[in-house]
């Protein structure tokens, strides 16, 4: 009988809301039915401590947003939140600098010619390759911090500059025809214009900068953060705790990037620019 | 001496953000042998060859000629966004280099811009030049009753239709009263009716001011409506090939001998311009 009503389900009405949000989620319920079954099998199979079960892991995570571990001694909640606002101040710090940035290297050929040889060079550079020498010299709040910024910098430097592109240049000659300056052809135009692609560098940039976060955390020896936790769990051998702690990873992360799609859409549907 | 730096320093940078912002004391143009090639890396293109006209201060000028032959290069040229190859043009006695407010363009692509209102779109010249909100607020209304649009004037430009574009367009130049406006096919997205409606509305809004009034179209029915004086050109390079001045009294009866007689001339003589070889 509960068979019939899922190929019912299946069966649907393309036209109607209702039915293809009822019908994504029961796929995506039987997906994760799917995934943790394997999860589990897999624990069962190998039996190994570091593939801790699913029930495990649960119950690690609810212990440790109740209560902490004793090794940090605080709970997930605050390492949580020493994540989250090492990811914010880094993502803030990547747009005041990319998008002004992106803006005149897209307006001006020469600015672009002379720096984007450099930045070419940079660029395929893992930003976590930078958190050994970030940690080392800025320390462990803002080590974490420039990894951050440099995983966002760059997604959202070219979206800007090719933001600065599209840029119907009629719209140029409309301000410039009613007595706008240089520069207020950057603020009121230009700006206003690449706004869509900021964010959509915003939405790629902040992906990245999650795996940036954890990953920058997980060098460091002391200061929290999520990363930090799951690599002092993994050394100390508690791997139900470092399963916990991917889990939580794995869900801010969707989050975000769910925040980001929803945040994206938003201002261009706002600013009338789909 | 400081004081004498400082405003030297404060003019070297206003050029320098290109602020060029002298308003000029008349509407008269000068065009003196103007010229213009547009240069790629694969071609030369003549837009305009040997263009020499005078326009006095409140004249209402209209251009008609064969399509992409010229006409927007005109205007640009006026307006200061495209650079002549050879040749002057000289506004209210200086030479022009570069746009400014005195000019205001309605571009034959709307060219407005998508992140603002209607309303925002029309203040935009006002905001530049610092009017107060209150008053920018009152004069942006009353160029978006004009133009007819008081019910859209919260809507976003992707709302609007092409006809109801091209008219916030219009306020939007409109709005600022520059000296000289330049209008690229204004009424050309319009239907015949709203069209007539808005020619109207032109007139009577020149009545009140001085304001000097260059206009493209493809129209000729409407060049001779409205227009001082008519200016045929040749295919391109746009020559001038004609200049028509029409004294008939306004409002025009379109309908009248005289009227069609001139309608009939000139489209004859754009028909020659057309014809392929
Ligand atoms: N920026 C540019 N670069 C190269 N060629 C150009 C440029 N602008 C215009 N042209 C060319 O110059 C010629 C004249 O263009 P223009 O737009 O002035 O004609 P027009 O008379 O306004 O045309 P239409 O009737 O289509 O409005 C055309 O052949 C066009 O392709
Ligand atoms: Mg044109």
């Amino acid at each position: 009988m509960s068979g019939k009503t899922i190929i019912e389900m299946l069966n649907y009405d393309k036209n109607d809301k209702r039915h293809r949000f009822a019908r994504r989620a029961i796929i995506a319920a039987a997906s994760l039915v799917v995934f943790v079954l394997l999860w589990w099998n897999l624990s069962l199979l190998l039996a190994n401590p570091a593939i801790p079960t699913p029930q495990k892991t649960w119950s690690a995570l609810t212990y440790l947003f109740a209560h902490g571990d004793s090794v940090s001694g605080v709970t997930m909640w605050s390492h949580i939140s020493i994540s989250l606002r090492r990811f914010v101040y880094g993502l803030l710090l990547a747009m005041a600098v990319a998008v002004p940035l992106g803006l005149f290297l897209g307006y001006s050929e020469t600015l672009r010619e002379f720096t984007m040889p450099t930045l070419e060079i940079l660029r395929p550079i893992a930003p976590i390759a930078w958190a050994p020498i970030f940690i080392f010299t800025t320390g462990y709040v803002w080590g974490p911090i420039l990894v951050v910024f440099v995983g966002i910098f760059f997604p959202m430097l070219t979206n800007t500059m090719f933001g600065v592109k599209k840029i119907d240049p009629n719209w140029i000659d409309a301000a410039k025809t009613m007595g706008a300056t240089r520069v207020q052809v950057f603020t009121k135009v230009m700006f206003p214009a690449a706004v869509p692609y900021v964010m959509n560098g915003l939405r790629v940039g902040m992906g990245i900068g999650w795996m940036c976060i954890v990953a920058s955390e997980l060098y460091a020896s002391f200061g929290g953060g999520i990363g930090f936790f799951v690599s002092i769990m993994a050394q100390m051998g508690y791997w139900d705790y470092v399963f916990a702690g991917i889990a939580v990873i794995a869900v801010l992360g969707l989050l975000t990037i769910t925040v980001s799609d929803y945040v994206h859409k938003f201002i261009v549907r706002r600013m009338g620019m789909e | 001496m400081t004081g004498i730096k400082k405003t030297q320093a404060k003019d070297r940078l206003r050029d320098a953000l290109g602020g060029k912002q002298r308003q000029t004391l008349s509407g008269d143009i000068k065009i003196e042998n103007l010229r213009k090639v547009y240069r790629t890396d694969e071609s030369e293109t003549v837009a305009l060859e040997d263009f020499s006209l005078e326009i006095k201060k409140g004249e209402l000028i209209t251009i008609v000629g064969p399509s992409g032959c010229g006409k927007t290069t005109i205007l640009k040229l006026i307006a200061g966004l495209v650079e002549p190859t050879s040749g002057t043009v000289t506004i209210g006695g200086e030479v022009c280099e570069g746009p400014g407010p005195d000019r205001g363009m309605v571009f034959q692509d709307f060219a407005l811009f998508p992140w603002r209102s209607v309303r925002k779109n029309v203040e935009f010249g006002l905001e530049i030049a610092g009017v107060p909100k209150e008053e920018r607020r009152e004069r942006a209304q009353r160029y978006i009753e004009i133009v007819g649009l008081e019910k859209f004037a919260d809507a976003r430009v992707h709302e609007l239709s092409g006809g109801m574009k091209q008219r916030v367009g219009i306020a939007r130049a409109l709005v600022n009263r520059p000296d000289i406006i330049l209008m690229d096919e204004p009424f050309g997205a319009l239907d015949a009716q709203t069209r007539n409606i808005m020619q109207g509305s032109l007139l009577r809004i020149l009545e009140k001011t001085d304001q000097t009034i260059l206009f493209v179209t493809h129209s000729v029915d409407e060049a001779v409506y409205l227009s001082d004086r008519i200016v045929v050109l040749t295919k391109r390079p746009a020559r001038i090939k004609e200049i028509v001045e029409i004294d008939l009294p306004r409002p025009r009866d379109r309908a009248s001998v005289e009227f069609t007689s001139i309608r009939k001339r000139i489209l004859e003589e754009l028909e020659k311009e057309n014809v392929m070889e």
